[in-house]
């Protein structure tokens, strides 16, 4: 079972065995384009931004040694892509804005609760695109997609510390725009 | 206590990395500085709401875009193997040629003296009726009474070079009516070597609610946390439902679950 850990199918892939990078997308699709989408809110964006992730792999997959984590190393790679594609979009004098809300189906049992959740969900997702995307990144990276602050600090380049305090810093600065957004 | 320390240990609390000293230690130190409790219960009930974070599910066509990549890549990467047949006569003098036109001369001279022309169909026909072959011993062992033939018979298949749909139906079939604990654990074994194919982790997801051994049911979860296989939360919270179950390997799948997740 060990050949099929991330680090074993990208060493695979790294040697010629391209087809096991189906494996690993089947695994961190879901995950990176939550990444993406709760970054930019654009789902269609988000898909284009998983593709060009998954393409560099292909390109750069030399560069995995395998001493680190996949994960790292693929968000690693997701971070240059975002802000490539938003540096683009700024040059082209082309606006980012929010899309509408996609909400899951939810489980509630009355329509106010429904309203509840629509409402704090609505909140949230306000105040995390009022944070700064490198403030927004770190709370997703640790909180959201569950890496491990030594991972985080890698994907940064940053110590395992900095990203501590980095996650902290961003959690009060959302905390007080979320509690603005619930005076109103 | 220094704010950059309070900032690293509140973190640490929060994902769970403190023990249960430290944590104890963390709550005192909070219950004795109001300032720094303030800081923390905000900080806390900022963490806590991003549970409630949704995220669409992606489209059909962000996979089907992926797979016509990875195909495209995948022919490519072929294409570059083969040698370039048709450019090397290009590159040749004429010397080299006419001594290739020679050996080609002499190798046809032979080959029809020697009557062997049928010598390469043979040997793929050979290389097609021993998987052939390989099949229906697998298929055969794998249909014994005895335990040990039916083992030889998951060994056998683990010799297959690509993957066979007989003989993965046959090591799912395995997998879920073989009476043996063992056999049940080298199928698992011998169709790991084939997840990456939709078929064999779909049939080891629905094997799940049929197994009653806490060996294959520990086995199964840590391959579907190997494998990251999401479909397999549902069946395993089946399986918890089970008044029957182990308690150890309860646990083991209630761990699964919330990694997969």
């Amino acid at each position: 079972m060990e050949a099929l850990t991330d680090n074993a199918l990208m060493l695979k892939v790294r040697s010629g065995d391209i087809d096991k990078l189906g494996l690993l997308y089947e695994r961190h699709k879901r995950n990176l384009f939550g990444f993406f989408y709760n970054m930019s809110r654009d789902p269609h964006n988000s898909e284009d931004m998983v593709q060009t992730v998954f393409i560099r792999i292909l390109k750069y997959k030399h560069t995995f040694t395998g001493t680190g984590s996949f994960g790292a190393w693929m968000y690693k790679m997701a971070r240059n892509v975002y802000y490539d594609h938003f540096k683009k979009l700024s040059r082209n004098g082309t606006k980012q804005e929010l899309s509408q809300m996609h909400l899951k189906d939810v489980d509630v049992e009355s329509p106010e609760e429904l309203l509840y959740v629509e409402e704090t969900q609505y909140q949230l997702n306000t105040a995390l695109s009022r944070l700064s995307p490198k403030k927004r990144e770190v709370l997703l990276l640790c909180k959201y997609r569950g890496l491990k602050f030594s991972e985080v600090g890698e994907v940064l380049g940053c110590s395992e510390g900095a990203a501590k305090v980095k996650a902290h810093r961003a959690l009060q600065e959302l905390r007080i725009i979320f509690f603005e957004l619930e005076k109103r | 206590m220094e704010k950059k320390n309070f900032e690293i240990l509140a973190m640490d609390y929060l994902s769970g990395k403190l023990s249960k000293a430290d944590r104890e230690g963390f709550e005192l130190f909070l219950s004795e500085n109001e300032a720094y409790r303030n800081q923390w219960e905000a900080v806390q009930t900022a963490w806590n709401n991003l549970d409630t974070l949704e995220t669409p599910e992606p489209s059909a066509k962000m996979d089907e875009r992926f797979f016509d990549m990875l195909h495209m890549e995948t022919s490519k990467n072929e294409t570059a193997k083969q040698p370039k047949f048709w450019s090397r006569p290009f590159h040749m003098t004429r010397l080299q040629l006419a001594f290739g036109m020679i050996l080609l001369m002499i190798g046809l001279g032979l080959g029809y003296f020697l009557n062997n022309s049928g010598a390469n169909v043979g040997q793929k026909v050979v290389s097609s009726d021993t998987e052939e072959v390989r099949q229906k011993l697998v298929l055969t062992l794998l249909g014994q009474p005895s335990a040990n033939q039916r083992l030889e018979g998951v060994s056998e298949a683990n010799k297959f070079s690509g993957v066979d749909e007989q003989v993965v139906n046959a090591l799912l079939l395995t997998l879920n009516h073989d009476d043996n604990v063992n056999v049940r654990l080298a199928a698992i074994e011998s169709l790991a070597n084939y997840a990456d194919h939709a078929i064999v982790r779909q049939g080891l997801v629905q094997s799940i609610p049929n197994q009653e051994s806490p060996i294959v049911q520990v086995t199964l979860a840590n391959l579907m946390l190997v494998l990251q296989e999401k479909k397999s939360v549902e069946p395993f919270k089946r399986l918890l439902k089970e008044k029957k179950l182990d308690t150890l390997v309860k646990k083991k799948i209630e761990h699964t679950i919330e990694s997969i997740i």
